[in-house]
């Protein structure tokens, strides 16, 4: 990348630069779901269109980043800043976990939908919001298994076994 | 399986060492720190990616080195496979089969199988609970790799567990509900450790119990039993679940104040007995090794039958130390179906018949000529 920069002429070089710095500047969290955000409420919240009943859960603003360009989901997010990981001394306390239970016990909304990463910490920050939010709504988890284009016979057993448990209704 | 050729690169006190193996049986002999063991330790990591005798990989890679390399050729019924695991002073280690970079270590395991005999298996007798658990997790790593991944996750809901139990320790708070989800995730990850062992000391026990017969000469009795640390009348899953909860909750006041983690597979137990006295109390020398030497006859026979194919065997400076009487029940039992590296430091107390089958090799100096 460095290359492909320094042969490229300075305005552009300059333009790029101030952008960083602008970046560094601005960019904060957004106040409703802690996204990433120019603006004191981001894009995705301001967004009318989009649907205020489901509450899709992330860890990282990476994450929202990656469900966005599925173009699969139309509701809103709600970002974590992390997960639970008491050795490196991250507990509830220090992600956004109480503004969330606000914003749920305000906005009661339908659907709250966990997709979080499966690792051990990841597992447990599903677990832990999960019995903390069931009293006021629906609370799904994204299901883990095959990748598409992926072969039943070379998938490993952990995976399978994923796959199992989130087996689902022939629709 | 057979173990065509090893390549060591910067491994131990070897510069750079080509050895292919020629018989059924090689020789390894030498005098004392030469480097016979270090060839065997490198057969071991590619089987099981873990060394009995260092846990850092920085010990493993020569002085003055930043990395090093270990590759071997092996055959399989299936085919021919080209393994190699490369370990960094500083850094981590990376595996590849067929030269393609393998970004899991579970994939990798379970592609070479061995059994390791060495003097220090006498610890298996005579040591504490850790070192019968370690090794049968590294005999479950062989058997189902899968259990590497599953033992791993135990050890990291531990690990971040007790983390939390020593900062609700050192701070008064009550942070209840985080620790309830802890537990479950403790149940969840230490029940597929518990099954799974109580499972490979279902199988491995009465072969144990045969081959101790046999050596023994039928005097005595052996008997190897999985004491979990939880217990439970059957192997029903909803009452092993139910056991360790029940457990967790009377042990609470006790985890709080200690600060750590008082119930789970990480405190199991495998109880070896002869006669039903337990074997540390009861034996002499020779009657452990009697024992030592069954376990590891059943290993090999359980991952050969598991697996399908006989693992190498590793015999580190032990054949030596074991009576002739016991030494032929060794040998009877490998025959020319296990591919058997063995190190010692003189030819002498080998039968000559087989010394005539055998490869030969000197070790001198991390140095490795045949003879």
């Amino acid at each position: 990348m460095a290359l492909h920069i320094l042969k490229r002429p300075e305005t552009e070089i300059q333009a790029l630069a101030q952008a960083l710095i602008d970046a560094k500047q601005q960019v904060g969290l957004c106040s409703v779901c802690f996204h990433l955000s120019a603006e004191p409420v981001c894009e995705i919240c301001r967004n009318t269109n989009r649907d205020d009943h489901t509450i899709c859960v992330v860890s990282d603003s990476r994450d929202v980043i990656a469900l966005e360009k599925t173009r699969e989901y139309h509701g809103k997010y709600h970002v974590l800043g992390g997960v639970i990981s008491p050795m490196d001394g991250i507990g509830p306390e220090q992600l956004t976990i109480q503004s969330l239970v606000r914003r749920v016990s305000q906005q009661k909304p339908k659907e709250i939908i966990l997709a979080i990463s499966p690792s051990v910490e990841g597992e447990t920050t599903t677990l832990y919001l999960g019995q903390l939010l069931k009293p006021f709504t629906r609370v799904t988890r994204i299901a883990f298994g095959l990748p598409v284009g992926g072969d039943l016979e070379y998938a490993d057993e952990v995976t399978l076994a994923r796959a199992l448990e989130g087996r689902r209704e022939l629709d | 399986m057979y173990l065509k050729t090893l390549h060591l690169q910067q491994f131990r006190n070897y510069q750079e060492q080509w050895v292919d193996f020629l018989a059924p049986k090689t020789i390894l002999v030498g005098n004392n720190a030469q480097g016979k063991s270090n060839l065997l330790e490198a057969v071991e990591l590619l089987a099981t990616l873990r060394s009995h005798r260092s846990t850092r990989d920085r010990d493993l890679v020569r002085e003055g080195e930043l990395m090093s390399k270990v590759s071997a050729t092996l055959e399989r019924q299936t085919g021919i496979t080209d393994l190699s695991l490369t370990l960094r002073r500083n850094g981590r280690r990376t595996v590849a089969l067929n030269s393609e970079n393998i970004r899991r270590q579970m994939d990798f395991l379970g592609i070479l199988n061995a059994v390791q005999f060495s003097s220090l298996d006498l610890d298996l007798v005579r040591g504490g609970p850790d070192q019968r658990r370690t090794w049968l997790d590294t005999l479950l790593i062989q058997l189902e790799p899968v259990y590497a991944h599953i033992l791993q996750q135990y050890n990291q809901v531990l690990r971040q567990r007790n983390a939390l139990l020593k900062k609700i320790q050192s701070s008064d708070e009550q942070s209840s509900e985080e620790l309830t989800v802890w537990n479950e995730q403790l149940v969840s990850a230490g029940i597929r450790v518990i099954r799974r062992r109580s499972r490979a000391i279902a199988l491995l026990a009465p072969v144990a119990a045969n081959w101790h017969e046999s050596i023994s000469g039928s005097t005595e009795v052996l008997q190897v039993k999985y004491a979990p640390n939880v217990v439970t009348a059957d192997e029903h899953l909803d009452e092993l679940q139910q056991a360790f909860i029940e457990k967790i909750s009377s042990r609470a006041i006790a985890e709080q104040h200690q600060g750590t983690t008082l119930v789970g597979p990480h405190r199991d137990e495998v109880e070896l007995t002869i006669n039903q006295t337990p074997a540390r109390a009861y034996g002499s020398q020779g009657q452990q090794r009697t024992l030592v030497l069954a376990l590891k006859l059943a290993e090999l026979k359980l991952i050969e039958e598991v697996v399908g194919e006989s693992p190498l065997l590793l015999l580190d400076d032990v054949l030596a130390e074991l009576d002739l009487h016991r030494q032929n029940q060794l040998l009877d039992a490998i025959q020319d179906r296990f591919q058997t590296l063995i190190t010692t430091t003189h030819l002498g107390s080998f039968d000559a018949q087989w010394l005539k089958a055998s490869q030969i090799l000197h070790v001198q100096a991390g140095e490795i000529a045949s003879g």
